[in-house]
């Protein structure tokens, strides 16, 4: 495969510790969400890993991390699969808005819960109703056949039954990202790729364009 | 321990990889290639006889590989919870002509009962073949067959540590969440109380994890993960025999006269 050795290298620069903290991220996904169940509660916070991935080492490992993630689920929950491109979108997405700084003030981490909710819910219902025909698996399909049952076109009960979940997922999850970021102590995010937007030095690499290999891990 | 068993173990790396079982030890390549193949026989036939056969044919193999029960009891959840909802979702609310049973404002209509069962069954079939493709082939095996075609050891490396990641996460999570409610944390109560448990248990287990990937990466690089030159590997996969490729072979005739036969109308 050719892409292989670009890919080797492109990960390369992302600095030695993001192919350490792809992994954690997969494995914070599935334990976020176990927890959840845990506690019972109603729903999902599957996505911790992929966006805290996406914040603090940049949008293609993120979008790693939610390929990763949906792939292993699949393997025991194949329709899983088709949700992938959301959860990649999350980790692209993750990194854009780390790199703005977003995850650094907890109003500003709390506002991209709106994009994050919008894919969520948006694009997770337009896949719903592409692949599955409006009618895919899960807690939300009962939601939306009691809907239609009540008259509602199909795919108009599809957005109106998974915007609202997603809101209630993603305010929670940005809020948790936004508390471990703060968490992480300083010798550690200097040895992340994005670790100098939290701690307010400016970018390494804009700034010494001859030094722009990876920071030291 | 004697020299005797430690060089029954050492003897175990010397030969080509065996899991006993001819349709275990398929490459995995092959292997993957076949089911596709057998998979697109069951979504190019119309109806929900393809389906059905192509699943009952992947439980056979599973039973041929000696993993039939633990494949079986697998398969008949995901047929109880995911087809059983797909097709009951679309037999109810498919609109159709003919109604077979009028239930208030949805009813279920011959078309609705056709079109689940068809759609039902197929989406299972899928499910059917991937999660038999994991049931056989052991991931370190198919990483290793995916480097041999190039893929980079980083990605197997990322692969099989989020396994095992997943596996440490989990215990460590179940230790925090001990460790939390023995200092007064609540996990019971309304959704707000066990809400505010959430975080008290996920941010140790992340904090944990990030702190051990530098030790991780130290210990990698004194094991040359870093180098370029080419690895080598504890596990020897047998080389892909030629019959193998028959097998493919003749999964792809069966699946090209599936789609011929598709497009001729005799499916």
């Amino acid at each position: 495969m050719a892409s292989s050795g670009k890919f080797a290298s492109l990960m390369r620069s992302y600095g030695r510790l993001t192919i350490f903290l792809i992994p954690i991220g997969v494995a914070v996904n599935f334990v976020g969400g176990q927890i959840a169940l845990l506690l019972k509660l109603p729903i999902y916070l599957d996505s911790i890993g992929t966006i805290l991935v996406g914040a603090i080492c940049g949008g293609l490992p993120g979008a790693l991390v939610g390929l990763l993630s949906n792939a292993i689920n699949s393997i025991t929950s194949p329709p899983t699969f088709g949700f992938a491109i959301l959860n990649i979108a999350f980790g692209l997405l993750a990194g854009y808005f780390g790199r703005l700084g977003f995850f650094r003030v907890w109003w500003k981490a709390l506002l991209t819960s709106i994009p994050f909710a919008f894919i969520g819910g948006f694009f997770g219902a337009l896949i719903t109703i592409w692949i599955f025909g409006g009618l895919a698996v899960g807690g939300g399909a009962i939601v939306v056949g009691a809907l239609t049952a009540m008259g509602m076109d199909l795919s108009t009960a599809n957005f109106v039954a998974q915007i609202p979940m997603d809101i209630l997922d993603k305010v929670p999850t940005v809020l948790i990202v936004y508390l471990i970021i703060k968490g992480i102590p300083k010798r550690l995010l200097v040895k992340l790729p994005l670790g100098w937007v939290y701690l307010g030095k400016p970018n390494p690499r804009a700034a010494r364009p001859a030094e722009a290999s990876a920071p030291i891990a | 321990m004697s020299v005797a068993p430690l060089n029954t173990i050492a003897d175990g790396y010397r030969r080509v990889a065996s899991l006993g079982n001819p349709i275990l030890d398929l490459s995995p390549i092959t292997l993957l290639l076949s089911i596709i193949l057998v998979i697109v026989v069951a979504v190019v036939g119309s109806g929900w006889v393809a389906p059905v056969v192509v699943s009952v044919v992947f439980v056979g193999i599973a039973y041929l590989a000696g993993r039939g029960t633990r494949y079986l009891i697998n398969i008949l959840k995901l047929w109880l919870v995911v087809g059983l909802l797909l097709f009951v979702l679309r037999a109810l609310l498919v609109k159709g002509e003919t109604v077979l049973i009028p239930l208030g404002p949805i009813a279920v209509t011959a078309e609705g009962v056709d079109e689940g069962l068809r759609f039902s069954t197929m989406v299972m079939a899928i499910c059917g073949g991937v999660t038999l493709f994991f049931a056989l082939v052991p991931m370190r095996h198919l990483t290793l067959a995916l480097e041999r075609l190039g893929v980079s050891p980083r990605a197997s490396f990322v692969v099989l540590a989020s396994f095992q990641s997943i596996t440490d996460l989990g215990a460590t999570a179940r230790v925090v969440l001990d460790a939390q409610k023995a200092r007064g944390i609540e996990t019971e109560g309304n959704v707000f109380v066990r809400a505010k448990a959430f975080f008290p248990i996920l941010a140790p287990v992340f904090l944990t994890a990030l702190a051990a990937t530098e030790e991780r990466a130290i210990a990698l690089d004194a094991r040359a993960f870093n180098s370029r030159g080419p690895k080598t590997s504890l596990i020897q996969l047998r080389p892909t025999p030629a019959w193998e490729w028959i097998i493919v072979a003749v999964c792809a005739l069966v699946a090209a006269t599936a789609i011929y036969g598709g497009v001729v109308g005799w499916l």
